[in-house]
């Protein structure tokens, strides 16, 4: 029994120092890849192009939907309060801080982060991998930093754009259920707005972003020999990423209003 | 190929000039929205205290923002100073006898500071400091009548800005009690020489006048005596008749307890009841005889009435009978009065009409 947890124990370890391990790589090499000629330029553009660009209009689909229900709900309900002013803070908070950058990497989780560990899986297992070694190329460099990269720089441009859609998109929709004049509605979102809100934002962004691409690479490489081994590693690819965006989330918020 | 994978390049550049275009445009935006550009004007103030109002809190004028809180510091003599800024759209309200005026909500939904211009045509310099309403001399400003003060947005807004005048009345008017108490006790003492320490003076000196006056009271009162003993005689003559009255009514009550009066002799154990009823039960006795006789009697009669009852289905058919023989009789003698052998051979008879019948049951035929 005791033996069975010390050794679960030291494969956890070990596996997690091995994470970090690749972590490190993965940073290093991207600072590299700024540096030397752009072999995976390519690579990278792809890879914003399908988990940003192609991701964009599910993520304005919510945005525009959550801000024009708490524009909705915080109408109608705020004033009985006499508080009516605080629904431009909620909608900035939610929007901005909050869900825009957490539902932007559930959302690219579930679809460039399986497609990652998925596809970096299928590599491994058809030998590509070597095949690229075997040639001189750096797997971390030309595989997994152009992903990161990639995946961090959409994180960041979707979360800026779910912040359009969430606070100006869902103006419009409110337009048909409570007119309201744009400027009015402009001027004091704008004097609630902060630039901490948007940063803040921004960053959680940069970290969700990190998580999801390394930790998709991660699992996509742990795979070893057998094909049945890609599901798996992509939907422990999700899992983790989930649990790691919720608590970097709490990580984050705690920093902020601690 | 595919136009996205053709022009991907193409299409992730604008896709992220657009995202950088937006960041941009609102980071602009706050900026100008946040005056960060602007030039502020900055004043000085103080507080009593920080509670309600921290660094960044608006000032607020007829629901305009004017300015902004910049810093707090608790200084040597216990009170608060703050550095603000008023916005430069605003500055020109800023004139002498202008005041500030923290509100707090007593259902705890926050606070307010209010900027109230000053009624004067002169604007303050920069740096100058303007006093809170709550301060003495913001108070002053507001009793001359010298600020501009809207009235209130709401209910409660309004009886906090009555409830803190009462606060205002009521201190003074303690202070006031606490000046008297002093000025009397120091009047008790003899140190005083105003209005209350002639009228303590005063009484001292109606004091030492006491025993004369008490000489003439004493005096006073003797008369009073000798009047007072006249209408004591007259009470005594009146008290006397009234005691005679009380006699006769004593005479009168005892005339009714006397034994030989007519209830008591009624009721005397020797008087004509007793001595009626005293007869060895011979009343009892005959009387109970009657009673007997009687009841004997009534037995009787309830006898003859049984057999009367028994005997009428008898009597009925023997009346029956009578009458039936009646007529026969009468039939009889109607043929012997028919008869022409026999007629005129009976004397008629003489009919005897009652007389028990008084005259007035017959006709007046």
């Amino acid at each position: 029994m005791i033996g069975q947890i010390g050794r679960a124990t030291r494969l956890k370890a070990s596996a997690l120092l091995y994470g970090l391990g690749f972590f490190y790589t993965v940073l290093r090499e991207t600072v590299r890849f700024f540096r030397k000629s752009q072999v995976g330029y390519k690579v990278l553009i792809m890879q914003i192009l399908f988990t940003g660009y192609e991701a964009l209009a599910i993520n304005a689909i919510m945005a525009i939907a959550i801000g024009a229900a708490i524009n909705v709900i915080g109408s109608s309900l705020l004033p009985q309060f006499g508080q009516s002013q605080l629904m431009y803070t909620i909608l900035i908070i939610v929007i901005t801080r909050e869900l825009g950058p957490l539902l932007t990497a559930f959302v690219i989780t579930a679809r460039s982060g399986t497609a990652i560990a998925t596809q970096l899986g299928t590599m491994v297992v058809n030998h590509e991998i070597e095949a690229y070694m075997a040639v001189g190329l750096n797997p971390v460099s030309y595989l997994v930093v152009p992903r990161f990269i990639g995946v961090v720089v959409s994180m960041l441009v979707l979360t800026v754009y779910f912040n359009i859609f969430g606070l100006l998109g869902s103006f419009i929709v409110v337009q048909i259920v409570k007119p309201t004049p744009i400027m009015e509605y402009l001027a004091a979102l704008m004097s609630t707005l902060t630039v901490s809100d948007v940063l803040s934002g921004l960053l959680k962004a940069f970290v969700f972003g990190v998580v999801v691409s390394v930790v998709a690479t991660y699992q996509g490489f742990s795979v070893n020999r057998a094909s049945t081994e890609i599901p798996v590693a992509g939907i422990k690819a999700v899992g983790l990423s989930f649990i790691l965006i919720i608590v970097a989330d709490v990580l984050i918020t705690l920093v902020q209003y601690a | 190929m595919k136009f996205k994978i053709k022009f991907a390049d193409q299409i992730v550049g604008l896709f992220i000039i657009v995202a950088l275009a937006f960041f941009v445009a609102i980071v602009v935006l706050i900026g100008a929205n946040q005056r960060w550009f602007a030039k502020d004007y900055a004043f000085v103030t103080a507080f009593p205290s920080a509670t309600g109002v921290a660094p960044g809190t608006s000032i607020m004028m007829k629901g305009f923002t004017v300015g902004k809180i910049d810093k707090l510091t608790l200084n040597a003599n216990n009170s608060v100073d703050a550095e603000f800024h008023i916005y430069d759209t605003y500055y020109d309200k800023v004139r002498d006898y202008s005041i500030l005026e923290l509100t707090v909500s007593p259902i705890g939904l926050g606070s307010q500071l209010l900027f109230h211009p000053g009624r004067s045509e002169i604007q303050l310099a920069e740096g100058v400091f303007i006093p809170t309403a709550d301060s003495i001399e913001g108070q002053a400003l507001i009793e001359q009548e010298l600020v501009d003060i809207p009235p209130k947005d709401d209910t409660i807004t309004r009886l906090l800005a009555n409830v803190n005048p009462l606060l205002e009345n009521t201190n003074k008017t303690i202070v006031t009690i606490n000046r008297t108490l002093t000025e009397v006790n120091r009047a008790l003492a003899g140190q005083s020489s105003g209005p209350l320490g002639d009228i303590v003076k005063d009484a001292s000196r109606a004091a030492a006048a006491l025993p004369g006056t008490m000489e003439n009271v004493d005096g006073i009162v003797t008369d009073v005596q000798d009047r007072v003993a006249g209408l004591l005689d007259q009470v005594a003559s009146l008290l006397s008749e009234l005691e005679t009255i009380g006699g006769n009514l004593v005479a009168t009550t005892d005339s009714i307890r006397d034994p030989t009066g007519l209830v008591p002799k009624l009721l005397d154990p020797s008087g004509s009841i007793k001595t009626f009823l005293d007869d060895d039960n011979a009343l009892y006795k005959r009387v109970m005889s009657i009673v007997g006789e009687i009841d004997k009697s009534m037995k009787s009669l309830q006898g003859i009435i049984s057999g009367l009852n028994s005997e009428m289905p008898k009597v009925a058919g023997l009346l029956n009978e009578t009458r039936t023989a009646i007529q026969q009789a009468q039939d009889v003698l109607e043929g012997v009065k028919n008869n022409p052998l026999i007629r005129g051979g009976v004397t008629e008879r003489v009919q005897q009409e009652s007389l028990y019948r008084a005259m007035r049951e017959g006709s007046f035929e």
